[in-house]
C-alpha cells in the first residue's frame, strides 16, 4: 500500500511540476518575471500544508477512486483484487430492489429537499429580526443562537427524550394537554424524517443567521437612506438593497448547508439506529465500509455521491454567482 | 496581549509535547516488543494477552482478574505470564467489536479474545480465530453444554452459559390472583396462556410484560426475542446457514414475529416501557437474562422484600419449545504469535471447572461445563433456567453473516407496528441472503 | 454593533410615538415566542440536570418540566458531581481541550502559512493551486472517512496510543481555512507589509509581526472554528481511537465518551442531562467570548466563493 502511495505522490509531483513549467514558459511569453527567491519561499511556506493536504484530503479521494473497483475487505488489506464495474452493477442492483441503498438515497433526497430551504429561510428571517436596535433583540440574538452551541451528539440526545414514544415523552405529554393521543414520531416512517429535518434546521439556523448579520453589516448604509428617500417601502429595501448585499453570503450559505446536509449522518444514527426510514446516504457508506467492513462497495458509493454533490454545487455556484 | 499569547502558546506546545512522549512511551509499554520478559532468576517468560469485553470495576471483570492472578501464580514456575486486557463494551458507536476491528488491521490482536458465541461462524470467516479442534481433547469438549463450531471445526470455548425467562412480580400476581406454579421449565406455558396471564394482568391496571422492545440498538433484542420464532415453528436460516430466503420469511417465522405484534397491539407491553419500571412495581413481568438476578438480590433487594417478591417463569411454547442460549465465549486468535502453546494452557485454565465456577459465581449466570454446575433447589430461579437450558435451549442461527442477521432482526422488531410483516420480512430474508453470499464468495 | 442602527430597513425615526409603542410592543411578544421555541429544549435540558429520577417523573407533562427543582440543589451537586467524576467526564473533556488546542496552534500555523504564500506571493503554479483550493472545497471530504481510516491505519499504521496522531494531524490541514486566510489576507493593504521589509524583517518577520497583528478575527474565526470541530467531532476518534482502556489514561475525547456513558445501564436521566449540560458549556462560552470576531472575520473576508 505505501508503495502505491509513492507512485501516486510522484505523480502528482510530476504534475504540479509540469504546471509549473507551464506557468514559466506562458510568463517568459508575457516578459513577466518570477522572482526566484520569493517562489522558494512560498513553496517552502506551502510545504506543510500540501503535505498534509496531500496525506489526509487528496489521497482518500484518490483511494477511494482506486477502492470503488476493488473488492477491498476492511479485516483482509493484504488481499485486494480488481473486480471493474462489480461493485457498481450491485449497487445499482440494490436501488432497482429498492433496498437499504434505496432508502438511503430517498431520505438523503427528503432530508436536503427539507433542510436546505426551512434553516436559510428560518435564518434570514430571523437575521432581519434580530437586526435592530435595542435589549430586546440582543436576547432573542442570545437565544436564537443558544442551540448552535450544542453539539449534534447532544441534539440528538436531547431530541430522543424530547419525541420519546408513550405518554412518558416530552412532546406527547405536552401535546396530551389538548388531548392529542401520543405519537411514536421515531419510529412512523412518516414523521422521523421530518422530525430530523426540523431539530437540525432548529439546530443549526442560528449559526448561518450569524453569517447572515455579517454580510449585512457589511451593506453601505447609505444605500438604505437614498431609497429611504426615494421613498421605498420594506419590501423594496429588501429586493433592491438588501438582498443584492446579501448575494454572496447567501451563496456561501446555500453551498455550505447543502453540502452539510447532504452528509448528514448522527442525527439517524444516534436516534433510530440503521433503519429503512432513516438511513442516509452516509450512514450507509460507514455501515457497509466500516461495520460491514466492505470498503469496496462502501467507496463505489462515495464516488457517486462526490460526483453528484460536486456537480450540484458547481451549478449552485453558476446559478447565483454574481454577474 | 502579546506576552500573554505567546504563554498561552507555548503553554500549548508543552502540552502537546507531554502528550506524545506520553503516547510514544505507551506504544512502547503496550506494543509487540514484550512478548517476552526476564523473571528475577533470569528465565524467560512468555506473555499470554487476554482480552475481556467487560469492564475491570465490574463484578465481573474483577472474577476474570482474579483467575488470571490465579494463573499466574500457579504458572509462575513454568514460564507463561498471562495479562489481561479490559476493554469494556459500549452500546455507543465506538466499543469491543471497533476495538477488535483496530486490533485486526494493527496487528495488535490479543492471544485470546471474548466474543459473542454467535459471531463464531463471522469471525472464523474472516480469519480472524484460530482453529483449535485438535488441541482440545475430545473428553473435555463433551464436558461443555454447547461449543462454537464452524464449518465442523472448533473455534472456541464458552465462558458461560446463559438463558432467558420472564421475570415476574409475586405482590403484583397475588393481588391479580393469576396462579403461575404449574407453569415450569419442564412443563412450560402455551402462547395462549400467555397472552391470558398478560390479559388479566392488564385487567388488573398494571402493563402486562416488558419485551424489551426498545432494545434494539445492540445485541438484546434478537438475544431475548429469537425464541419466539423458533417456538412457533420457524427458524432463519437453513441447517448449512447459506440460505436465508425461504425460512426468514416463511409462515411459521412470521407466525412467531405476529405474536410480538399482537401483544403490542393488545397493549400488553409497548416499546415505550421505562428502563426501571419492572423493579419499581409498574410492569407484572419483564423479559431478561440470567443477570438480572444479582440485580434483584441486591440493588433491588427492598422493592421485593427478598425472593418470595419476584421468580422466573420459562418462554411459551407453541409448536415446540424453545429458549434463549448462547452467551460470550473465548477463542484463541489468529495473531503473530505463531506458538500457540502458552494460549492454549491459559484457555484450558480460563475453562476448567473451578474457573467456571468462579466466574459465574459473580454473574449469575450457568457454567459452561456440566462438571461445573451446582444444584439448585427446584423451583428456584436458577434450577428454571438451567432445566430450560437443558430442555429446550436453541442457539442462534450459525452463519457468516450473523452481523446482518442481527441488524435485519434489530429492524423487525423497530419496525413491527409500522409495516406489513410478510413485505418486512421478504425484505429481510432478501437483504441477509444477499450479505450471506457476498461474504461466502469472497 | 451600533452602526447598524442605521442599516436596519424599518429603521422610521419620525414615527409617531403611540404606534411605534405598539410595534415595539408586537415585535417584543412575537420575539418571546419564538425564542422560547429555541431555548425550551435546553432549558428542558437544565432543568432535568438538576433533578432526581422521582421529581423528573412527578414533572413530566406539567411546567414543572421546565424549571429546575432548587428545593433540592444537593442533588443537582450530586449529579453533576457523579458525571464528573465516577464517569470521568473531565478526564475525557481535558482531552478534548488538548487535542482542540494543539489542533488551533498547528491549524493557524500551517493554513495561516499556506494562506499568507497564496494570498501575498508570487509563484509560478500558484493558479493550479487557486484552482485546487476552490475543488477541494466543494468537493465533500468526509464521504472518504472510510479511505481515511484504511491510510491512518494501514498505510501510517498508527496503532494504540500514536492513534492519536491520526486524530489530530487531520483536524490541522483545512482547505477551508486556506481560503478563509487568503481572502482576508488578501484585503490587508499591501503598505504595512512594504513598511516592514523596509526594516529589514523577512517573509516570516512579515507575517508574524505584522500581518498576524492585524489578522485577530480570522485568527478567532478559525480558532473558533477548530474547536468546535475537535470537540464535537465523535464519530472519526471511536473508530480510531482504542477504547478505554481501564487504569492508564483515556485517549477518547468527550463526545465519543459521551455515547458511551449515556447509554450506561442505570444511569438516571438526570445525569444524562447534567453530562449534557458540561458538554454544551465550553462552545457556549467560546461562542459568547468570539462572537464578535465570527462577525467581523466572515464580513472582511467577503466569502466570494
Amino acid at each position: 500500500m505505501i508503495k502505491t502511495t509513492i507512485i501516486i505522490f510522484v505523480l502528482f509531483f510530476l504534475a504540479f511540476c509540469g504546471f509549473v513549467v507551464y506557468d514559466l514558459t506562458t510568463a517568459k511569453r508575457r516578459k513577466e518575471v518570477y522572482r526566484v527567491k520569493s517562489s522558494a519561499t512560498a513553496y517552502l511556506l506551502l510545504l506543510p500544508s500540501v503535505v498534509l493536504a496531500f496525506l489526509f484530503i487528496m489521497l482518500p479521494i484518490l483511494y477511494s477512486l482506486g477502492y470503488a473497483f476493488t473488492d477491498y475487505y476492511l479485516l483482509d488489506p493484504d488481499n485486494i483484487k480488481f473486480i471493474l464495474f462489480d461493485n457498481f452493477k450491485e449497487l445499482f442492483e440494490e436501488i432497482s430492489e429498492k433496498g437499504m441503498l434505496y432508502n438511503a438515497i430517498k431520505n438523503t433526497a427528503t432530508f436536503v429537499i427539507g433542510v436546505v430551504p426551512l434553516q436559510i429561510i428560518l435564518a434570514l428571517l430571523l437575521d432581519l429580526f434580530v437586526n435592530r436596535p435595542g435589549f430586546g433583540s440582543k436576547i432573542f440574538k442570545v437565544c436564537f443562537f443558544a442551540p448552535v452551541v450544542i453539539s449534534l451528539s447532544v441534539t440528538a440526545f436531547l431530541w430522543q427524550q424530547i419525541l420519546a414514544p408513550g405518554e412518558g415523552g416530552l412532546l406527547n405529554s405536552m401535546l396530551s394537554v389538548f388531548g392529542v393521543p401520543p405519537h411514536d414520531w421515531l419510529r412512523d416512517p412518516n414523521t422521523a424524517m421530518p422530525c430530523i429535518i426540523v431539530l437540525s434546521a432548529w439546530q443549526g439556523c442560528g449559526y448561518q443567521m450569524l453569517i447572515f448579520l455579517s454580510g449585512l453589516s457589511n451593506i453601505r448604509k447609505d444605500l438604505y437612506e437614498a431609497s429611504s428617500l426615494d421613498g421605498a417601502n420594506w419590501w423594496n429595501k429588501f429586493w433592491l438593497v438588501t438582498w443584492p448585499g446579501l448575494r454572496s453570503t447567501f451563496v456561501y450559505i446555500l453551498i455550505t448547508v447543502f453540502i452539510g446536509a447532504c452528509r448528514i449522518m448522527t442525527q439517524p444514527m444516534l436516534m433510530t439506529g440503521y433503519q429503512e426510514h432513516t438511513v442516509t446516504l452516509s450512514y450507509y457508506m460507514y455501515q457497509v465500509g466500516y461495520k460491514d467492513y466492505w470498503v469496496g462497495t462502501s467507496t463505489a458509493v462515495a464516488l457517486l455521491m462526490t460526483i453528484f454533490i460536486g456537480g450540484i454545487t458547481l451549478i449552485q455556484r453558476r446559478a447565483f454567482r454574481e454577474k | 496581549m502579546k506576552r500573554f499569547l505567546i504563554s498561552i502558546i507555548s503553554i500549548i506546545l508543552l502540552l502537546a509535547l507531554s502528550l506524545s512522549m506520553t503516547a510514544c512511551g505507551g506504544d512502547n509499554g503496550g506494543g509487540e516488543g514484550d512478548d517476552f520478559e526476564i523473571d528475577e532468576n533470569g528465565n524467560v517468560v512468555t506473555i499470554v494477552k487476554i482480552m475481556f469485553h467487560v469492564d475491570k470495576k465490574s463484578t465481573e471483570g474483577q472474577a476474570y482478574q482474579k483467575r488470571i492472578n490465579a494463573f499466574n501464580a500457579e504458572y509462575k514456575d513454568k514460564g507463561i505470564k498471562a495479562q489481561a486486557i479490559f476493554k469494556a463494551r459500549t452500546t455507543g458507536a465506538s466499543g469491543y467489536e471497533t476495538e477488535l476491528t483496530n486490533n485486526k488491521i494493527e496487528g495488535t490482536l490479543a492471544d485470546i479474545i471474548t466474543f459473542d458465541a454467535p459471531n463464531t461462524a463471522a469471525y472464523a470467516n474472516s480469519g480472524l480465530l484460530y482453529d483449535i479442534s485438535s488441541l482440545i481433547p475430545a473428553e473435555d469438549q463433551e464436558k461443555f453444554f454447547s461449543l462454537n463450531k464452524y464449518n465442523g471445526k472448533l473455534y472456541g470455548l464458552p465462558i458461560q452459559e446463559s438463558s432467558a425467562g420472564f421475570f415476574y412480580n409475586k405482590n403484583i400476581f397475588r393481588a391479580a390472583g393469576i396462579d403461575v406454579s404449574a407453569y415450569t421449565a419442564e412443563n412450560p406455558w402455551t402462547f395462549e396462556q400467555f397472552k391470558d396471564v398478560c390479559a388479566r394482568l392488564k385487567a388488573h391496571g398494571v402493563t402486562a410484560v416488558d419485551m424489551r422492545l426498545d432494545a434494539t440498538k445492540d445485541e438484546t433484542a434478537p438475544y431475548l426475542l429469537y425464541p419466539f420464532i423458533y417456538a412457533a415453528g420457524g427458524s432463519f436460516v437453513s441447517e448449512d446457514g447459506l440460505t436465508a430466503e425461504g425460512y426468514y420469511n416463511s409462515a411459521a417465522t412470521q407466525k412467531g414475529f405476529q405474536f410480538i405484534k399482537d401483544l403490542v397491539n393488545a397493549g400488553y407491553t409497548s416499546n415505550s416501557i421505562g428502563p426501571t419500571d419492572f423493579f419499581t412495581g409498574k410492569v407484572g413481568m419483564y423479559l431478561s437474562s440470567g443477570w438480572t438476578i444479582p440485580e434483584l438480590d441486591n440493588k433491588y433487594r427492598e422493592n421485593f422484600g427478598s425472593r418470595d417478591g419476584w421468580g422466573i417463569l420459562p418462554y411459551p411454547k407453541d409448536v415446540t419449545a424453545a429458549s434463549a442460549t448462547g452467551s460470550w465465549s473465548y477463542a484463541i486468535t489468529n495473531n503473530h504469535h505463531a506458538d500457540k502453546t502458552a494460549a492454549v494452557e491459559l484457555l484450558k485454565f480460563m475453562t476448567s471447572a473451578e474457573s467456571s465456577r468462579a466466574i459465574t459465581d459473580a454473574t449469575g449466570m450457568i457454567p459452561a461445563r456440566k462438571d461445573a454446575v451446582k444444584d439448585y433447589a427446584a423451583g428456584s430461579p436458577e434450577y428454571t433456567l438451567l432445566k430450560q437450558l437443558e430442555l429446550s435451549g436453541k442457539e442462534r442461527p450459525v452463519t457468516v453473516a450473523y452481523p446482518t442477521f442481527s441488524t435485519t432482526f434489530n429492524q423487525i422488531i423497530y419496525r413491527l407496528n409500522n409495516t406489513n410483516l410478510t413485505d418486512l420480512l421478504n425484505s429481510q430474508a432478501r437483504e441477509l441472503q444477499k450479505e450471506i453470499d457476498k461474504v461466502k464468495d469472497r | 454593533m451600533d452602526n447598524n442602527i442605521k442599516n436596519m430597513p424599518n429603521f422610521r425615526p419620525n414615527k409617531a410615538p403611540a404606534r411605534k409603542t405598539v410595534r415595539e410592543i408586537i415585535y417584543h411578544v412575537v420575539g418571546i415566542v419564538i425564542s422560547l421555541a429555541f431555548i425550551l429544549p435546553i432549558l428542558y435540558m437544565l432543568a432535568t440536570s438538576t433533578k432526581s429520577e422521582a421529581i423528573y417523573a412527578e414533572g413530566v407533562g406539567t411546567i414543572k418540566m421546565f424549571l429546575p427543582d432548587f428545593a433540592n440543589i444537593g442533588v443537582a451537586f450530586d449529579n453533576y458531581k457523579n458525571v464528573l467524576i465516577d464517569y470521568d467526564i473531565w478526564k475525557y473533556a481535558l482531552n478534548s481541550f488538548i487535542y482542540a488546542a494543539v489542533v488551533i496552534v498547528l491549524n493557524i500555523l500551517i493554513n495561516g502559512l499556506a494562506g499568507y504564500a497564496m494570498a501575498k506571493l508570487t509563484f509560478p503554479g500558484k493558479k493550479l493551486l487557486s484552482f485546487l483550493i476552490i475543488f477541494l472545497i466543494v468537493v465533500p471530504v468526509e464521504t472518504s472517512i472510510i479511505p481515511l481510516y484504511s491510510i491512518v491505519k494501514v498505510m501510517l499504521g498508527l496503532k494504540k496510543q500514536m492513534s492519536v496522531i491520526g486524530v489530530i494531524l487531520p483536524a490541522a490541514i483545512s482547505i477551508f481555512n486556506i481560503f478563509l486566510f487568503m481572502q482576508f489576507f488578501q484585503n490587508i493593504p499591501k503598505e504595512y507589509e512594504e513598511a516592514a521589509r523596509m526594516d529589514g524583517a523577512n517573509t516570516l518577520g512579515v507575517f508574524f509581526k505584522v500581518i498576524m497583528p492585524l489578522s485577530k478575527p480570522i485568527l478567532a474565526t478559525v480558532a473558533v472554528f477548530c474547536f468546535i470541530g475537535v470537540w464535537n467531532d465523535y464519530l472519526w476518534p471511536s473508530m480510531i481511537l482504542p477504547a478505554a482502556n481501564d487504569g492508564s489514561w483515556p485517549l477518547t475525547p468527550i463526545q465519543t465518551a459521551l455515547i458511551a456513558i449515556t447509554s450506561t445501564p442505570n444511569i438516571t436521566t438526570g445525569q444524562v442531562m447534567a453530562s449534557l449540560v458540561i458538554t454544551s458549556i465550553p462552545i457556549f462560552v467560546i461562542y459568547v467570548a468570539a462572537q464578535k470576531y465570527i462577525v467581523q472575520g466572515f464580513g472582511t473576508s467577503g466569502l466570494k466563493m
